[in-house]
């Protein structure tokens, strides 16, 4: 087993990792940058050592100081976490040059999956399903009938060259096929100066599904189970939960089956979750992306089979066989994870500053993965997220109810944060329902203020605000011993940044 | 001592008054009847760096931030901004207003970042929340409108241009 493990990431990720290695008695090596010196993850960890100015590609991102640190500091394999290097093939090359041991996938794996055309060749040759289409463009209406009707109902017409909507056309049935193909031709001629098109299947009320695998050096490949993570916003998922609302057993063992296929067929070595878009109608799955590494949302898959994912991947980088097969693997109860961003909750705007003050959830059945702390100061430079709030429950039902609890206890003071985008969300009929699309935060969710800022009292704020605003203002002599008031402070603090 | 508020486009004024045991807040909004508050200040204390306050039983922890006119009031894993003035607080924010970020002629970064588009032209006119330019910052793209119906006069960026908080990027005329 390895002594020493450096981790090449920051915030709640290299935290986490830091956790895994203290859980198996490894050293933990951290890496900070100019903007990270008073990060969680610098305290947490047995060493720590600067790698250069705040931007991620002078320091993050900057494999030869990365190296050099960890020849320095004696480690003997290095965990990316998620992001940064995490899928960058020549990192790992270079960190087997030196000697080291990458905990994650060959990069070969990740050349195979990381480009999006070989990911689906590679899958299509494997027997994964991928959303039915044309393989080209169509020439004629005699082949268009022809390629529809393999394809399927509803379908989509695009523009080969297109994008943005122009040149695509919706097909609910048959009879609207050929005008509509017509249209999709002369529409993609006007704007692309091409009037190639190809069909696609339309996909149905579609959910973001991904299952987790593993695979070892000993021949084993295990599925771990699905996460849903429709809960979306422009492709940015927001709310994780494990189980799946939307699979009944038979759909959630066929996706495990296909999964493990797909990861035998590249021979995976570690931690990967290949995303399927579900049909919500017809229960149909189709690929759409693997990623070679850990990902964020992995919490609720260890809250829902107890198995510590990230022990895992240091224990088969190390060599050693997976601890658990797949038969021993079940479900038990439900999770459901927050990503909790320093961000405006109704804009999306990010919030970075200092954090004044932080009370976090505590209790029963609740995990914090979180980075944040009083006087931390979030940087403007990475990724908004601070923390991501897991709770677990025996039922959905329950885990919804606790995540409200840990909500409520959640408190962040000095920057906005989406806690209350959370609260509203698991309110929304279509999450208690389950039945929400990966559709449902950009076109039905309504996150106007109201429905955000509806859970305290404007009055609070207000006569909160007034008395301290008389504090700050009435004169010295009358000033009250007992009761100090930071007004004078703050404005100061605030006046400085 | 009298204020004025503004909190999800209605308008208070707020007039407190302090007793050796309490705060009596009398809240009035946009001319409707005015409610008055008497908070034991038992009920409403310093704790921690913030506040304790019990209001109509419930107990929340308040903390407020800001400084001028302009402040983010937070609890309970929520929070408001809210602009509050009174005749002293604009004399201050006029002495110093020379060196204060967006003027009301000028939109200035709320944090640094990079321009990534933008979206109109010298002397064009915006409506309200018209789209004026994207900036990226911390991975996210921004698009910063127009905070009111308003002429652009100059435009100080450019496309890939850094800016730092506090960079005057558009100024406008009426």
């Amino acid at each position: 087993m390895f002594k020493k493990i450096l981790i090449a990431n920051r915030g709640e990720i290299a935290i986490r990792v830091i956790r895994a290695c203290r859980d198996m008695g490894i050293r933990s090596v951290s890496v900070f940058s100019e903007a990270d010196r008073n990060s969680l993850h610098v305290l947490l960890s047995d060493e720590a050592y600067p790698i250069g100015p705040a931007p991620s590609n002078e320091s993050y991102l900057n494999v030869d100081k990365i190296l050099s640190v960890a020849k320095r500091a004696g480690a003997d394999a290095i965990h990316p976490g998620y992001g940064f290097l995490s899928e960058n093939p020549n990192f790992v090359r270079r960190v087997e040059e030196e000697g080291l041991t990458f905990i994650g996938p060959k990069p070969e794996s990740m050349e195979v999956m990381g480009d999006k055309i070989s990911a689906k060749e590679q899958m299509k040759k494997s027997g994964v399903p991928i959303v039915p289409g044309s393989d080209g463009a169509i020439e004629t209406v005699e082949e268009l009938k022809k390629v529809a009707n393999e394809v399927g109902f509803p379908l989509l017409i695009k523009a080969s060259s297109g994008g943005g909507g122009k040149g695509m056309r919706y097909v609910a049935e048959e009879s609207q096929l050929e005008s509509n193909y017509n249209m999709a031709r002369s529409e993609a001629k006007k704007f692309f100066a091409s009037d190639d098109v190809y069909i696609e299947r339309f996909v149905q009320a579609p959910k973001h599904i991904e299952i987790q695998i593993f695979g070892d050096s000993h021949g084993n490949t295990i599925h771990l189970f699905e996460r849903e993570c429709s809960m979306q916003r422009r492709h940015q998922k927001v709310l994780e939960e494990c189980p799946s609302p939307a699979l009944d057993e038979e759909s959630r063992r066929k996706m495990g089956e296909v999964a493990v296929k797909a990861a035998r067929s590249i021979n995976y070595l570690g931690a990967g979750t290949i995303e399927f878009i579900f049909d919500s109608i017809t229960k149909e799955f189709f690929f759409m992306e693997m990623n070679t590494r850990l990902q964020v949302e992995h919490p609720v898959t260890e809250m829902c089979t107890g198995v510590d994912l990230v022990q895992e991947q240091i224990r088969v980088a190390a060599g050693l066989p997976l601890s658990v097969k797949q038969e021993d693997l079940k479900l038990n109860g439900h999770a459901i994870e927050a990503r909790i961003c320093a961000e405006d909750p109704a804009t999306f705007a990010p919030s970075p500053g200092l954090i004044r003050r932080c009370r976090n959830p505590q209790g029963s059945f609740i995990r914090l993965d979180s980075s944040a702390f009083p006087g931390y100061e979030v940087p403007i430079y990475y990724d908004p997220m601070v923390a991501k709030l897991i709770v677990w429950g025996r039922n959905r039902d329950e885990a919804i109810q606790r995540m409200d609890r840990a909500l409520a206890e959640f408190s962040l003071t000095g920057i906005k944060t989406n806690i209350v985008l959370h609260k509203s969300l698991i309110h929304e009929e279509a999450f208690r329902s389950g039945e929400y699309t990966t559709q449902f935060i950009d076109n039905d969710f309504s996150g106007s203020s109201d429905n955000l800022f509806k859970f305290v009292d404007d009055r609070v704020f207000l006569i909160s605000l007034a008395v301290e605003a008389y504090k700050n203002l009435k004169p010295k002599s009358t000033a009250d011993h007992n009761i100090y008031s930071r007004w004078k402070d703050i404005g100061r603090q605030e006046g400085q940044r | 001592m009298f204020f004025e508020a503004e909190l999800r486009g209605i308008k208070y004024r707020i007039n407190v008054n302090e007793t050796p045991s309490s705060w009596k807040v009398t809240l009035q909004a946009n001319g409707e009847r005015p409610e008055l508050h008497v908070i034991s200040k038992e009920d409403y204390k310093e704790l921690d760096g913030a506040i304790s306050f019990l209001f109509e039983g419930d107990s929340y922890m308040v903390d407020v931030v800001g400084n001028g006119i302009s402040y983010t009031v937070y609890t309970r894993g929520s929070y408001r901004d809210i602009p509050i003035y009174n005749d002293e607080m604009l004399l201050h924010e006029s002495l110093k207003a020379g060196d204060s970020l967006g003027g009301p002629n000028q939109l200035a970064a709320g944090m640094p970042g990079k321009i990534v588009k933008i979206m109109v032209e010298e002397g064009q006119r915006l409506k309200q929340d018209q789209p004026i330019l994207i900036m990226e910052a911390m991975k996210m793209e921004n698009e910063i409108r127009a905070p009111r119906e308003i002429v652009v006069d100059q435009i100080k960026v450019a496309i890939d241009d850094n800016v730092e908080t506090g960079s005057v990027m558009v100024t406008f005329k009426h």
